[in-house]
């Protein structure tokens, strides 16, 4: 069971609550920090007036409690089953992890229980070593904010030698792809792993230029479409990860707009695209533009 | 009963939230199915735990509501939430605490009566109101979290002692962080998160689909039946809003990673037929008796995979359908033929010349691939689909897109 109060947000803060007690007697104004750190905007109330009146017989009236141990619950079966089967998936490689105290454990699903039937089939090597290891330096880099310097083979098969920064790590699950996001650097604002010849930690100072990455510039797109063919669910939940809003113009049309990094921009044309005449694109004009640039091509195809 | 933040059955808050968050609005007139009081407790819910992803707009219909979450920018799947908000009895919530603390480390076993003595003794004697749990309370308690794992039993003699299990210490958050996210029944690792001290967030997502979050529960018992080869029973909706009772053999679930939906591949007996059923349209799974076929149904399923496209096992023909297409591409467009080749799936890609590449499938169903056939707008020279409906189908579609955009030459 995964809807379970055990794993609910109200015993997390009542647990981080006992902790404190057991040091020192808590007051109001801790168990409101505490719950307000750990639970719900609306629980510092319930939480606060059940401790209280003693309907949960946790805490004393003098903030004490009678528990004597911190609060250590072990992992429930299902949890060590989910960990079981992350310990089976090819990208737990990447990480220095041994998992091997789940050696008895059934899995709570494997390869065979599940497939994702639209993922691209370039996605990155997760049983290369060097890419294992590249990975692993760029982890310890993100963590520790060392500046890397990092050689790739660009789209022309040239190598080209960068010093950044590493910020973070995105992964595409489409793509089946890590890039790492960086700073310090405009030409290498966004680094494909699987490009990456060579990696290592940068020795001496690091310089930072000056200037703002493409992908963080936002773009707006609005879209309207009829809600046939089960459109409004497709496209809905199809553009759903977007920062977006929605309106039903009339019992048939609605009008989606979305939020877009400008360097996604082709992508989204492609993805506008597929949905044919079931969306229509009504801003902003040089994204309907593009898309006439689109269809006057088609046309002369002579399909 | 007053209004309260927390949650018995998630059945009907996780209706509102695919509303609020996939189609992306609601407002009060269009709940008339259900109470205005229903849908007042439910936005207010969903306010409260998802305060900072919540939207309004004012239009023609009132004030709607709606979740948007830029999940690009969003490190944690904040979905999540909603399962952390589980209802419990005073009973339950001081018990769970006493009877851990009681059992503080694996060595340390004892019986239900000694355990009720201490409850009472060493914890609730201490309150001026003191609480009374019975036996069969405690019993009851002690059983669940035994079957959830966290104790175990053993017997001497008659009497049967209780003890907690081993404890795991797994801090790894990168690996809990990355794998919450991308895993199926991610919420698990997400829990897990919970209980880490401070820690830096060093992965973030893109083309990042969270509704899953929702039918967590639901593919939990999925996953389950199919551990055990087990016949199930599914309640659904259909996408007209009817119930129905199916009885299924689950085989597989078909996840999308470019639209979010999550699939159960599972054969009905009934029909004789392997087919598609849409996970957020399922909620109830109860399992039945063991399949003893379990292993020819799954094994004539991964022999159907090579003529999937997605999750359509027949279309209105009922035998596989040819799909071919050609792509014009010019000497600087090399990225065109890696596209063909990455995303081909069953299909298999062939250069003819310099500038064009030929894609060739036989699937079960024509009709689910015009979504991707349509994404090669711009260069599509030629195309024969054994099945001409649908090919007049994806012809008209562009005619029409042509006369949407006002391209007459």
């Amino acid at each position: 069971m995964i809807f379970s109060e055990i794993y609910s947000s109200y015993y997390n803060a009542v647990s981080h609550i006992i902790r404190e007690a057991l040091q020192n007697p808590v007051n109001a104004e801790k168990i409101r920090e505490i719950i307000l750190k750990y639970a719900f905007a609306e629980s510092v109330l319930p939480i606060e007036q059940a401790l209280k009146n003693q309907d949960w017989q946790l805490i004393l009236p003098d903030g004490r409690t009678p528990l004597k141990n911190i609060p250590e619950i072990p992992l429930t079966l299902p949890q060590k089953r989910w960990m079981k089967a992350v310990s089976l998936d090819k990208r737990v490689k990447l990480f220095d992890v041994n998992m091997s105290f789940l050696d008895d454990i059934e899995p709570l699903f494997t390869q065979e229980d599940y497939y994702i039937f639209d993922r691209y089939s370039d996605g990155d090597d997760y049983d290369n070593e060097k890419y294992i290891s590249n990975f692993r330096m760029i982890l310890s880099a993100v963590h520790d904010r060392k500046p890397l310097d990092i050689t790739v083979k660009n789209r022309k098969n040239h190598e080209v030698a960068f010093m950044v920064m590493p910020e973070k790590l995105e992964y595409s699950e489409k793509d089946d792809k890590f890039r790492l996001l960086t700073s310090g650097s405009c030409a290498a604002s966004v680094i494909n792993l699987g490009r990456i010849v060579s990696c290592s930690f940068h020795e001496g100072e690091f310089k930072t230029e000056k200037g703002k990455r493409n992908s963080d510039r936002l773009c707006s797109l609005t879209l309207e479409l009829v809600n046939e063919r089960n459109a409004l669910e497709r496209v809905m939940l199809h553009f759903s990860h977007f920062e977006k809003t929605a309106e039903k113009l009339d019992e048939k049309h609605y009008r989606l707009t979305i939020r877009y990094a400008q360097s996604d921009e082709t992508e989204i044309l492609i993805r506008v695209l597929s949905f044919g005449p079931l969306v229509r694109v009504t801003a902003p004009e040089r994204f309907i533009k593009m898309i006439q640039k689109r269809l006057k091509r088609q046309k002369s195809c002579g399909l | 009963m007053g209004y309260n933040e927390l949650i018995k059955n998630f059945d009907v808050i996780r209706d509102y939230m695919r509303d609020f968050y996939v189609y992306g609005w609601g407002s009060r007139d269009e709940y008339d199915k259900k109470s205005s009081r229903t849908y007042d407790d439910a936005k207010r819910r969903i306010e409260n735990w998802l305060g900072e992803y919540m939207k309004y707009q004012w239009d023609s219909d009132g004030k709607r509501v709606f979740i948007s979450v830029d999940t690009r920018n969003t490190v944690h799947n904040p979905l999540y939430t909603t399962l952390k908000a589980k209802s419990f009895t005073n009973g339950d919530i001081t018990l769970f605490f006493i009877i851990f603390d009681i059992l503080h480390e694996p060595s340390v076993y004892f019986p239900l009566s000694e355990i009720l003595d201490k409850i009472d003794e060493e914890y609730l004697s201490r309150f001026e109101e003191t609480k009374i749990f019975d036996g069969s309370t405690v019993r009851k308690k002690l059983n669940e979290y035994v079957s959830m794992g966290l104790l175990k039993t053993k017997k001497q003699g008659k009497i049967l002692y209780y003890s907690r299990t081993k404890n795991i210490s797994f801090n790894n958050t990168d690996v809990l962080h990355f794998f919450s996210e991308i895993m199926p029944c991610g919420a698990f690792g997400a829990f897990l998160l919970d209980k880490q001290e401070e820690y830096r967030d060093i992965f973030t997502f893109k083309h990042h689909y969270i509704n899953a979050a929702l039918d967590s529960e639901i593919v939990y018992s999925l996953f389950s039946a199919m551990h055990e080869k087990r016949e199930i029973e599914i309640k659904k909706i259909t996408r007209k809003g009817d119930k129905r009772i199916l009885r299924i053999v689950p085989l597989k679930l078909f996840i999308s990673v470019q639209n979010g939906r999550q699939y159960l591949m599972a054969y009905k007996r009934r029909n004789k037929r392997i087919s598609s059923y849409r996970i957020d349209y399922i909620f109830d799974v109860k399992p039945l008796e063991k399949a003893e076929d379990f292993d020819f149904l799954r094994n004539k399923l991964n022999g159907m995979q090579p003529f999937l496209w997605g999750v359509s096992t027949q279309g209105k023909n009922a035998r596989r359908e040819t799909v071919e297409f050609i792509v014009h591409f010019q000497n600087d467009e090399q990225y065109i033929y890696d596209r063909l080749q990455r995303e081909k799936r069953c299909g298999t890609v062939e250069k003819i010349d310099d500038s064009h590449a030929r894609f060739y499938a036989e699937v079960y169903d024509t009709n689910e691939m015009l979504t991707w056939i349509r994404s090669f707008i711009c260069r599509i020279t030629y195309v024969n689909f054994s099945d001409k409906e649908i090919e007049s189908q994806l012809k008209a579609d562009i005619e029409t897109m042509y006369r949407m955009y006002g391209v007459s030459e």
